[in-house]
């Protein structure tokens, strides 16, 4: 038996996607009431292993974090609708201080331009800076290695710390690369993961603008680990797919879609997905 | 082992020589100074393939313990790899080629230089 699907109103526009494809994680901060919060610190004080299974027979937890209306519309808006609940749970449940942990990617990671699960994060505690929030490598979903590969690495220019209020949750592409970040404070860190699954083929029925214009848009972050443009042409590939428009799309080089011009130019850019045409209102 | 510093203890055991006043101590501090150390390491990731690139990630291996690095980029020793050897780091292995086999595949966080002193 699977668990239990569930559906409920998209809430990211077509930009926040964009966004979430290049970058590979999204932060929704301070989403959980903080009675929630304090109830789940409780139960993870008497459920202080890293498998605390048991909260996901607790409706409350259910309703009020899996189901989240800003968490599990995020998810929503990604995975499609009917999207599947998690059916495990871990807690990374850390006393502070601790050094930083070693860069990694979760095991079972995988490469790929379509997005079929999602990895979720959630802070039921404050978790600033010295309490050693989970530190991510935007755009590194793009990046190939393994983590036995990546364990010499150290401080990366480019990491961002996802320090956050309780309640807040975050979502991510499963191979993007992450650790715990350095803490310097006291107490009981608790970072509650896990996994939403799609049962849905994807289409763009997320906030989607029909007149959004998709021509040379600024998708490339600049970051200096990629050559130019190709984290966002990972991010446009990943896109269509998750537009349904997979068929549509082949990067053929060249300044054609999704590689950005500084000067804009009035016309429909070459490569771009039919399907991605903008719709007169 | 600082070869420096080792050079300039036996010129100052050289010249007491020469002076008729070398101790036992002057001989003793330079035997110290020739104990083996460790091998400090120092990898750094940079933006592209020259060695005046910016460096975007950093670990320092030195005393026989991976050394903590500053958490702000700002703060960190060496902002190319150039500005590492002008400190006397010595590079002992350049970015790896043999990743750009797949054009349309990022490999790795960056252009890695591992460095020793």
């Amino acid at each position: 038996m699977l668990p239990a699907t569930y559906d409920c109103p998209p809430t990211l526009s077509d930009q926040q996607i964009l966004d979430f494809c290049r970058d590979g994680y999204l932060v929704l901060p301070g989403v959980v009431p903080e009675e929630i919060n304090r109830r789940t610190v409780a139960f993870l004080e008497e459920h202080n292993g890293p498998q605390p299974d048991p909260i996901l027979g607790e409706e409350w937890f259910t309703e009020a974090v899996l189901k989240n209306p800003a968490a599990a519309g995020a998810v929503r808006s990604l995975l499609g609708a009917h999207f599947r609940l998690p059916g495990m749970m871990a807690n990374h449940r850390t006393h502070c201080p601790q050094p930083a942990q070693k860069w990694h990617r979760d095991g079972g990671s995988i490469y790929n331009r379509r997005l079929d699960y999602l990895q979720v994060f959630y802070y039921p505690s404050d978790t600033p800076e010295g309490m050693g929030p989970t530190e991510v490598v935007p755009g590194s979903h793009f990046v190939r290695s393994k983590s036995n590969y990546m364990r010499h690495y150290d401080c990366i220019r480019h990491g961002v710390r996802t320090a956050a209020p309780a309640g807040s949750i975050f979502l991510t592409i499963y191979s993007i690369w992450h650790r715990r970040g350095k803490s310097t404070g006291e107490g009981v860190r608790n970072l509650l993961k896990y996994n939403y699954w799609r049962t849905t083929p994807p289409r763009r029925d997320w906030l989607a603008d029909l007149a959004f214009n998709f021509s040379w848009i600024h998708l490339s972050s600049g970051r200096p680990t990629f050559e130019q443009f190709m984290d966002g042409i990972g991010a446009a590939e990943l896109f269509t797919w998750l537009c349904g428009l997979e068929q549509e799309y082949h990067f053929q080089g060249g300044q054609c879609w999704p590689v950005s011009a500084i000067n804009r130019a009035p016309y429909t850019q070459e490569g771009l997905p039919v399907g991605l045409w903008p719709h007169p209102l | 082992m600082s070869v420096d510093k080792l050079r300039v203890q036996l010129q100052l055991c050289l010249e007491r020589f020469r002076r008729g006043e070398l101790a036992e101590a002057d001989l003793a501090q330079a035997l110290a100074l020739a104990e083996p150390s460790p091998q400090q390491l120092l990898y750094l990731q940079a933006g592209g393939s020259s060695v005046d690139s910016r460096v975007i990630g950093m670990a320092l291996i030195a005393g026989g313990e991976v050394q903590e690095v500053p958490a702000d980029p700002e703060q960190w020793p060496y902002q190319t790899v150039l500005d590492a050897i002008r400190a006397g780091w010595r590079v002992i292995k350049f970015p790896e080629l043999a990743l750009l086999v797949h054009p349309d595949q990022t490999i790795g966080l960056g252009c890695e230089f591992v460095l020793e002193k």
